[in-house]
């Protein structure tokens, strides 16, 4: 198959969340509501409780960071999750596609819309709390995004293995993963206040330290970048290699026609 | 030596579920299927005829037997088997929001078409599936015939070499299923390739394929030509009668090659035999046999006479056992 061929075989994921998100009046709340609430009360909290300015960037870059995720992470689950929702899966996988044309296609969708949401809430935070996210250049507001989206990425494969796994229950998987990120990966105070046992848990996941790398433009400290980047890539890799493994025990037990009824 | 389209030993399938028993959907099935024939699958709900056919088109793995689709093993070659066939499902569902273009134009994606290739393909099966009023209209507004067409549509994308049909006539009306077979005669005419065509209407099944199969309880029951099946069934011929005045009705009953008889006031249906046992041979067995039950209406005037042959209705009632 030519390369073109072999493109539009991954765009074709993002075509369908771009139509389905399109049409859908909800994506409004998605793309802008929720966000601005979510960066709004952060923001207010800051000017009532009159936290220093360094706090005040700790805590809206955790606001953006957490707002970003679930954006991005849903678009990737929604490769899936619209299928399911349409009962329309058996068609996905009757066509000779992989597990990563699958994902990058949607991963590519949620990039676009999370930087779009970025953008805003980045505006935003600069007008009414006057702060500035290019304070360290546009190389550390990149390295950041990337590995946000990366941590997107791998939510939303853990979400459609959960789908193909689990079946149609799964789907409140799509909503409740970022909260356990939100709990224990520095979103709002530094993970070393957790317990122990989180603590540990908060250095598995790559987020933590791209949140450490980032807040250390504002509030100088060590981080350890490297080991996020590491971490993400491992993930998204074992994540494809789960997922592909996920579609092959679908195809065994029998849960695509399941899904499909 | 010919290449099959589908060749399946041994074919097991059941599902599991957490706490109950596995159920077997599916008992050790052989089968063939020619290139270029419309093979059917008949069967009552629950037969095995859907998991079949998603076996055959690799959605979903047998546990237990051997698969080979267009000569390719179905364990080893998947993706290439999956680039050659295509199938419409029964109760067909696509992404809600998407149009009709859209929605091919997905499906074309996904099969590795692009730029004026991908139109063309969207521009050729909507114009074949008479689409065009509806190009830009929501799938979740379409009626179910409409779904029925984007579905075949959608199946026809990547020009597959092997079709699956699950039900394709399923919740349309007559006209809209008449429209239907039509339209598969057509493609399996136009495009040259082989097509099997899962359904529990009798008469679509007599219309449109070359062989079919019956299944019953995950298993094949029966495998052949309508025509032969029906010969090999010793179905018999209704002959019903509506007549005036009196006929002798134990007399007709006990006539050499009638199977059974049903009787009420003015009518009388019998169900003679068409392997012989007196009648005679061909059409001298039918003659006899006919003028035999004439003979038993003398005392009575016969208002009408209706010869009925028996079809794949009767089969499957038989089958279904």
């Amino acid at each position: 198959m030519s390369w073109q061929g072999e493109l539009n075989k991954y765009l074709a994921s993002a075509y369908k969340n771009w139509i389905t998100s399109r049409r859908n009046i909800f994506t409004v709340f998605e793309l802008f509501f929720w966000p601005m609430i979510s960066l709004l009360s952060i923001g207010l909290l800051t000017q009532f409780l009159r936290v220093e300015e360094a706090m005040v960037s700790f805590l809206l870059v955790g606001a953006i960071a957490l707002t970003i995720l679930q954006v991005a992470q849903i678009d990737v689950a929604y490769v899936l999750l619209f299928d399911m929702w349409s009962k329309s899966i058996k068609n996905t996988f009757i066509a000779p596609v992989r597990s990563y044309h699958l994902v990058f296609g949607a991963a590519l969708f949620g990039i676009l819309r999370g930087s779009v949401v970025f953008i805003i809430l980045a505006g935003v935070s600069h007008l009414l709390f006057g702060f500035n996210f290019q304070e360290g250049g546009l190389l550390p507001v990149l390295i950041f995004l990337l590995g946000v989206f990366a941590m997107a990425a791998v939510i939303g494969i853990i979400v459609c293995i959960s789908i193909l796994t689990f079946g149609q229950k799964a789907d409140v998987a799509a909503w409740s993963l970022s909260g356990l990120i939100l709990l224990v990966s520095g979103i709002y105070y530094p993970v070393e206040v957790l317990p122990p046992l989180l603590q540990a848990f908060a250095r598995l996941l790559p987020l933590t330290y791209f949140l450490e790398y980032y807040r250390s433009i504002f509030i100088p400290g060590p981080h350890h970048l490297a080991t996020g980047a590491f971490l993400a890539a491992f993930y998204l890799v074992l994540g494809l290699f789960l997922l592909d493994r996920a579609i092959e025990r679908a195809r065994r037990t029998g849960i695509l026609l399941r899904l499909s009824e | 030596m010919t290449q099959k389209a589908v060749e399946a030993r041994g074919i097991v399938k059941s599902y599991k579920s957490f706490f109950g028993r596995p159920a077997t959907v599916l008992s050790g099935i052989d089968l063939d299927v020619e290139t270029g024939e419309i093979f059917g699958l008949l069967g009552p709900n629950g037969s095995g005829k859907t998991t079949l056919i998603s076996i055959f088109s690799t959605l979903i793995y047998p546990e237990q037997g051997s698969l080979s689709v267009l000569g390719m093993d179905a364990r080893h070659h998947q993706s290439e088997i999956r680039k050659a066939v295509n199938i419409s499902t029964a109760k067909p569902n696509f992404p809600w929001s998407l149009t009709v273009a859209e929605n091919l134009r997905h499906y074309g994606m996904l099969y590795g078409l692009y730029g004026r290739g991908l139109q063309q393909a969207v521009s050729d099966q909507i114009a074949a599936f008479e689409l065009e009023d509806f190009r830009d209209m929501r799938f979740e507004n379409l009626s179910t015939g409409l779904k029925q067409r984007l579905s075949i549509a959608k199946a026809m994308m990547n020009h597959p070499r092997l079709l699956f049909l699950d039900e394709p006539t399923t919740g349309l009306d007559p006209d809209m299923s008449r429209k239907t077979r039509s339209l598969i005669q057509r493609i399996h005419r136009e495009e040259n390739i082989s097509v099997v065509v899962s359904t529990h209407y009798m008469p679509e099944a007599e219309m449109l394929c070359d062989r079919v199969a019956f299944l019953r309880k995950g298993r094949i029951v029966a495998l052949d030509t309508p025509l032969n099946l029906k010969r090999r069934l010793f179905l018999g011929e209704r002959v019903e009668v509506r007549y005036e005045g009196t006929v002798d009705i134990p007399a007709l009953q006990s006539m050499p090659g009638v199977m059974g008889l049903k009787s009420g006031p003015g009518w009388v249906e019998v169900v003679m035999e068409r392997g012989g046992h007196g009648m005679g041979k061909g059409e001298d067995r039918e003659r006899n046999g006919l003028d035999g039950i004439i003979k038993l209406f003398t005392q009575a005037k016969i208002l009408d006479l209706t010869i009925k042959e028996p079809d794949l209705e009767d089969v499957f009632i038989e089958l279904a056992r």
